[in-house]
């Protein structure tokens, strides 16, 4: 699971694939010098527990009323367990994506925070009993009938939280119409937008966040159960047998039922709990990517070819409508001037991430509703204009004013003077600048992840998360940048040292 | 032909033109004097609407143009634009559009600003181009030529707008010396054939030689105005005369 994320995570995710490598390879090192954590816990008197309160309700959260003061049925679980082995419990804020690196770091004891029983987590960590059992719901608007299971989606716009279980049900599933959010708020609102038919999610945040919604409904039964249990560090076998009777304890004096019907998410499956049979998990050998290139490179092709369509039609918007801007500015009448340079200075001084989030979240409330691509090329090509107008407005400005006066004086008027004169030269001198704009814009572009875009740096943390192989992905994903952005770099500067020579 | 009354411009609260009276008849050759400021290219400049002056009068073969303000209507910008087309102008500078040949230099006005036909503008210009001896440079970008070459294009230019007056403001002072005489002596051609034109030099040899009349322009006023011989030989002005005396020891 995930659960809601706020602003502060979605922007952390796309940092995350540069934080990756340098965690892992810092959390390899501490794991080679384990101590024993159980004594070490009794020893500090101390429990420390991962988890991501912006994961939100109903697992971990800020008391609404007392906002300073977490609670959430994990949250009281965590006390719970920390009270059977005779300590105290202190929560470690981490998000929830990197969990697991931030485990074999040593930042914090366990993880306890909806994480799937998995045979993929069990690669990696040492996972307890299950102490809750999980199920996937769809959610629909109210009016919508008829799409109650998984297969009633196959050719509907779904949304899923990324990395979920549900996005890897309805990757299996074959739903054409996926889109991927960084958040569950953000799929509810496109739901409500008529962007998306329906929402496939964890049932507790189901319950939470869609059930008290009038125009919402939980559509059909929920299915695929499965468990979430607690990860500690392999090799931390004593910390993880106290851990597992302690849970089996709770699940059989009902400490757990009285928990989750605080929370409202105590069903008939959680009664299973205490009977819970553990299965042996085959290790897998760990997966390179880069000697099953066959299989991974397409893949990460087809989310440089996105990227490649995404950022050349942003720079041509960009490059036509920067002009239009640095005209105005330059030439335009009053208030087309102070429009121009009002528009140019806001762009330019306010982040990127907020524009994209009104153009694809905030536009739908006032009745223009752009789906993704579209969005993410107005986002990046509007952003993109304030600077090209800059470079423009620069271009022009170094032209001598001689020429525009020789050009008057020839009697070309104003227009006829820039447009066959004043231009022609200005535009040479911005073409190294514009080149250059349009790599960095290229690499840039990584950003529409957050609008439910999936291109290239997405595949690549999809597939990290998958495999863990962030370091021959990596490798791969990074060799597609250079590979497309060297040679535009090359024509920059061939462009410049040739334009230096012949103009002048 | 050209005639300007009670011209008056200042540039923010510095007046620079106090009101200058000049009249010139077809043909005449006029060369414009005065030491450095006195409001010689500002002058210039309003001829050609560079500059609006603050009032007065200019007036061009059968265009007249107040002064007071920016043409604001469309009627007021088409009498501006059929002045400028009446007056040719050769900066300092040269002002050469370096992206264009020399060629395209030359037919730039007739094509974007009459809309003349390319073939027939590019006939003209090669006649002007060979007029000022350049025939062979027609595909030569501007950088490629010299101070005196850019210059003569410069004139050829602004002649292919078939011009009734043309403006020089100081054609040859950022030329060396030894380039000089080539633009000089195509100015003087231009004299000879009748051209009616008005000069800001320091070349008094050339204003000796060339000019009909010379005015002295001191601290936005005419001075004084006469025949070279006047002017050279017998100032009236005690301005005139010392600015004489430095330029011949200059
Ligand atoms: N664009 C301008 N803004 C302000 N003052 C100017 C400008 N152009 C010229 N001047 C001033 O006007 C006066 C006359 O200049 P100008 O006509 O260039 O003189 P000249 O050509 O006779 O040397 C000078 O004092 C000059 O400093
Ligand atoms: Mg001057």
């Amino acid at each position: 699971m995930s659960t809601v994320s706020g602003l502060g995570r979605r922007m952390l995710r796309t940092l995350f694939t540069a934080t990756a490598l340098a965690t892992l390879l810092a959390g390899a090192a501490s794991a080679w010098g384990a101590e024993d954590t159980l004594a070490a816990i009794k020893a500090r008197g101390v429990l420390k527990w991962g988890a991501d309160a912006e994961g939100g309700a109903p697992f971990v959260f800020p008391d609404p009323q007392q906002p300073e003061k977490l609670i959430g049925f994990e949250t009281e679980l965590a006390v719970t367990l920390a009270a059977k082995l005779g300590v105290k419990a202190e929560m470690v804020q981490n998000q929830w994506d990197q969990l697991t690196p931030a485990l074999l770091r040593g930042n914090f004891d366990l993880i306890l925070n909806g994480l799937e029983l998995t045979p993929e987590n069990q690669q990696r960590i040492a996972m307890s009993r299950p102490y809750f059992v999980y199920a996937q719901q769809i959610v629909t608007r109210k009016e919508t009938a008829g799409l109650t299971r998984l297969e009633d989606l196959k050719d509907k716009a779904v949304g899923v939280l990324s990395s979920s279980v549900a996005q890897r049900l309805a990757e299996e599933a074959g739903i054409a119409g996926l889109k991927i959010y960084p958040g569950n708020v953000e799929s509810f609102r496109d739901l409500k937008a008529l962007r998306i038919e329906a929402v496939v999610l964890d049932l507790p945040i189901a319950i939470h966040y869609a059930k008290p919604d009038a125009t919402l409904k939980l559509a059909g039964p929920a299915f695929a159960p499965g468990y979430y249990a607690i990860g500690v560090r392999k090799g931390d076998a004593a910390l993880l047998a106290a851990l597992n009777q302690a849970i089996e304890q709770l699940a059989a004096d009902q400490t757990l039922q009285r928990i989750y019907e605080k929370y409202g998410v105590w069903d008939e499956r959680q009664s299973g709990l205490k009977d819970f049979q553990a299965e042996v998990v085959e290790q897998k050998a760990a997966i390179s990517t880069l000697r099953e290139w066959p299989k991974y490179l397409p893949l990460l092709l087809r989310g440089a070819l996105t990227t490649v369509e995404l950022s050349v039609l942003a720079m041509a918007l960009a490059v036509v409508a920067g002009l239009g801007l640095a005209l105005a500015r330059l030439f335009g009448v009053a208030p087309l001037r102070w429009l121009a340079t009002a528009y140019i200075e806001v762009i330019r001084g306010t982040p990127l991430l907020i524009q994209l989030f009104l153009i694809y979240y905030g536009l739908p409330e006032v009745g223009i509703r752009l789906n993704a691509f579209a969005a993410a090329v107005l986002g990046l090509g509007l952003n993109y204009a304030a600077n090209e107008a800059e470079n423009y407005r620069a271009g022009i400005q170094a032209i001598p004013h001689g020429q525009m006066e020789a050009a008057l004086a020839l009697g070309l008027n104003r227009w006829q003077a820039l447009r066959h004169v004043v231009l022609p030269q200005a535009l040479r001198l911005v073409i190294p600048p514009v080149t250059n704009d349009f790599i960095a814009l290229f690499k840039d572009s990584s950003i529409v992840s957050v609008i439910t875009m999936v291109e290239l740096t997405k595949v690549y943390g999809m597939l990290a998360m998958s495999t863990y192989d962030y370091i021959g992905l990596g490798v791969m994903t990074a060799g597609i940048y250079f590979a497309l952005s060297y040679p535009a770099s090359i024509f920059a500067s061939r462009l410049e040292k040739k334009l230096g020579h012949d103009c002048r | 032909m050209i005639a300007v009354e009670r011209l008056v411009k200042s540039y923010r609260a510095t007046r620079v033109l106090h009101g200058i009276d000049h009249a010139q008849a077809r043909g005449e050759t006029v060369v414009l004097i005065g030491p450095s400021g006195c409001g010689k290219s500002t002058f210039l400049r309003c001829l050609n609407q560079l500059e609006i002056a603050d009032s007065g009068r200019i007036t061009i073969g059968d265009i007249t143009v107040e002064g007071g303000h920016a043409p604001r209507t469309r009627e007021e910008r088409e009498r501006q634009g059929q002045l400028r087309r009446r007056a040719g102008m050769v900066f300092q500078q040269f002002n050469l559009f370096p992206h264009l040949t020399v060629l395209q230099n030359v037919t730039a006005g007739p094509t974007i600003v009459k809309g003349a036909n390319r073939a027939e503008a590019e006939a003209t210009a090669r006649e002007l181009l060979a007029k000022v001896g350049l025939a062979d440079k027609a595909g030569a970008h501007p950088g490629q030529l010299s101070g005196g070459q850019q210059q003569r294009v410069a004139i050829a230019r602004a002649l292919a707008m078939q011009p009734e007056v043309m403006l020089f403001d100081e054609p040859t002072s950022a030329l060396d010396p030894e380039l000089r005489d080539e633009v000089l002596g195509v100015m003087r051609r231009l004299a000879e054939e009748g051209m009616t034109m008005i000069v800001v030099t320091h070349e008094m040899q050339f204003a000796r030689d060339v000019a009909d009349r010379v005015v002295f322009f001191d601290r936005g006023l005419v001075a004084e105005a006469g025949t070279p011989e006047q002017i050279f030989l017998a100032p009236q002005n005690e301005r005139t005369r010392e600015f004489l005396r430095k330029t011949s020891t200059r």
